[in-house]
C-alpha cells in the first residue's frame, strides 16, 4: 500500500515536472485512499497532457467506477481500448461493468479478450471462472446476443435485479466483497467468490455471523450501547461487519492491501444499499 | 482524569507487561487496557481507570476474540490479529498473538487508528 511519503514523492516529482506520467501512481494511491476528487484532478491533468494515454484513461474511470458513475466510467475505457486495443484494466473494467449489469455474455467476451491480454493474471481468471459458472443461470438466449435482456414476455415487469448482484457496484476495485446476511447467517444478497471461482458466500456466511451474536451479548454486559460496527483483520483480508434491519448483517471482506477507511465507507454504501432493498422487500411482498 | 487501577499483579512486583499497558492507557479515549487470556478469558494484568470491571470486560473481550478468530479460521480468511467493536458508547480493541490479548476499552471518540497502531506495536513489545 503506498504511504503518505510515496504521495509527497510522486506529488513533488510532478510538481517538478508535470508532462512526467508519475500522475499514474499518484492518482492511484489518491483513489486507493478514498480522496476521489483529488484523484481526479490528478488524473485529468495528466490526461491533458497525454490524451492518448490509455492508463491515464483506465485511471480516471476507476475514479468514476468508486464513484458509482458507470456511464462515465465506461466512456473512459472504451477511450483507453481505442488507445490500446488490449488495455488489460480497461478490457477488465468493462467486463466487470458489464457483469454488474447482467450482462454475462458481454462481460465473458471483455474477460476472455483480458486474459488472452495477460495469461498471468489471477484475478481474471477467477473472474471469468465466475463469470462462466453464472452464465447457464443468466442465459434465456441462445443466439449468443446479450443475455441480460430476455424477450419482455419471459420476464415479469416486477421482477427484480437478481440479489447476488445488489453490491456488485459498490466494491466495483475488485479487491472487496459484500454480503447481506439475515439473523441466521443465510445469504440475503451479495456474493463472495473465491480464487478459484466458487460463490463460497454460505459458507463464509454461516462461519461469520455467530461474531455478531457474540458482540451483543458483550455489549449488553458493558453495557456500551448498541454495536455499529466489527471489523476483523487476518492474515488475507480485513472483515467489516455491521447491523442492518430485522437482526440481518451488511459485510465487506476486502484484501489487506486495501485503504482501512475504504472498507468502512464501502460498508456504509452496502449497509445503505442494504436498507433501500430491504424496505422495497416487505413493500413488494406486502 | 480518572485515576487508574493496576491488577492483578502483585504490589512490589512489576508485571513483564506494564510497560505496554501503561502505554496503551495513556492513549486519548482510553479508559482501560488489559493482559487477557484468550483460553479461560481471565485478566493476566490490567491498567484501567475506576470503575471499570476489568474482569467482566476480559472475559467477554476474549470470548468475542475468539469467536472472531475461529469464524475467521472457519471461513477461510487466516489468523485474525486484530478486532475492533465499536458501539454507540464506547469501543473495545483487541490485537492476540498465541494465547495472549491484549485488550483496550475506550470511549467512541477515540481515534481507532491509533489504538489500533498502538495496539499491534504493544503486542510485539509483549513477552
Amino acid at each position: 500500500m503506498p504511504l503518505s511519503s510515496d504521495i509527497r514523492r510522486w506529488s513533488d516529482a510532478l510538481a517538478a515536472d508535470p508532462s512526467s506520467r508519475v500522475f499514474l501512481p499518484l492518482g492511484e494511491a489518491l483513489r486507493r485512499g478514498g480522496q476521489l476528487d483529488l484523484a481526479l484532478k490528478v488524473a485529468t491533468r495528466g490526461l491533458q497532457r497525454h490524451p492518448y494515454d490509455a492508463d491515464a484513461h483506465d485511471l480516471i474511470a476507476r475514479v468514476w467506477s468508486d464513484r458509482g458513475d458507470v456511464e462515465r466510467a465506461r466512456d473512459e475505457w472504451e477511450a483507453a481500448l481505442r488507445c490500446s486495443t488490449d488495455h488489460v484494466g480497461a478490457l477488465k473494467g468493462i467486463g466487470f461493468l458489464c457483469f454488474v449489469q447482467g450482462r454475462v455474455a458481454e462481460a465473458e467476451q471483455f474477460l476472455e479478450r483480458a486474459a488472452r491480454a495477460d495469461a498471468s493474471d489471477e484475478a481474471i481468471g477467477a473472474a471469468l471462472a465466475r463469470v462462466k459458472q453464472l452464465r447457464p443461470m443468466a442465459s434465456a438466449d441462445v443466439d449468443g446476443s446479450d443475455v441480460s435482456h430476455p424477450m419482455p414476455s419471459a420476464r415479469p415487469a416486477t421482477a427484480r435485479p437478481d440479489p447476488r448482484h445488489l453490491f456488485a457496484d459498490l466494491v466495483s476495485s475488485g479487491d472487496q466483497v459484500a454480503l447481506m446476511l439475515d439473523a441466521d447467517g443465510l445469504v440475503l444478497a451479495g456474493a463472495y467468490f473465491s480464487a478459484d471461482g466458487r460463490d463460497v458466500a454460505a459458507e463464509v456466511g454461516a462461519a461469520l455471523t455467530g461474531v455478531s451474536d457474540e458482540a451483543r451479548r458483550a455489549m449488553r454486559h458493558l453495557q456500551l450501547g448498541e454495536w455499529t460496527t466489527i471489523t476483523v483483520e487476518t492474515d488475507a483480508a480485513v472483515v467489516a461487519l455491521a447491523p442492518a434491519e430485522d437482526d440481518a448483517v451488511t459485510l465487506v471482506a476486502a484484501a489487506r492491501t486495501v485503504p482501512h477507511g475504504l472498507v468502512r465507507r464501502t460498508l456504509t454504501r452496502v449497509g445503505e444499499r442494504a436498507s433501500k432493498w430491504l424496505a422495497e422487500s416487505d413493500r413488494v411482498g406486502s | 482524569m480518572t485515576p487508574s487501577v493496576s491488577g492483578p499483579a502483585p504490589s512490589g512486583a512489576l508485571s513483564p507487561f506494564a510497560a505496554a499497558l501503561d502505554a496503551l492507557a495513556r492513549q486519548r479515549g482510553v479508559v482501560g487496557a488489559l493482559v487477557v487470556s484468550e483460553h479461560d478469558g481471565i485478566v493476566v494484568d490490567a491498567n484501567v481507570h475506576t470503575g471499570v470491571r476489568a474482569p467482566t470486560v476480559a472475559a467477554l473481550a476474549a470470548s468475542l476474540y475468539r469467536k472472531a478468530r475461529l469464524s475467521a479460521d472457519a471461513a477461510g480468511l487466516g489468523h485474525a490479529s486484530y478486532v475492533e467493536l465499536v458501539a454507540s458508547h464506547g469501543r473495545l480493541c483487541m490485537a492476540g498473538r498465541d494465547d495472549t490479548v491484549l485488550v483496550l476499552i475506550a470511549e467512541p471518540h477515540a481515534a481507532s487508528g491509533l489504538l489500533r497502531v498502538a495496539m499491534l506495536q504493544a503486542l510485539q513489545a509483549v513477552p
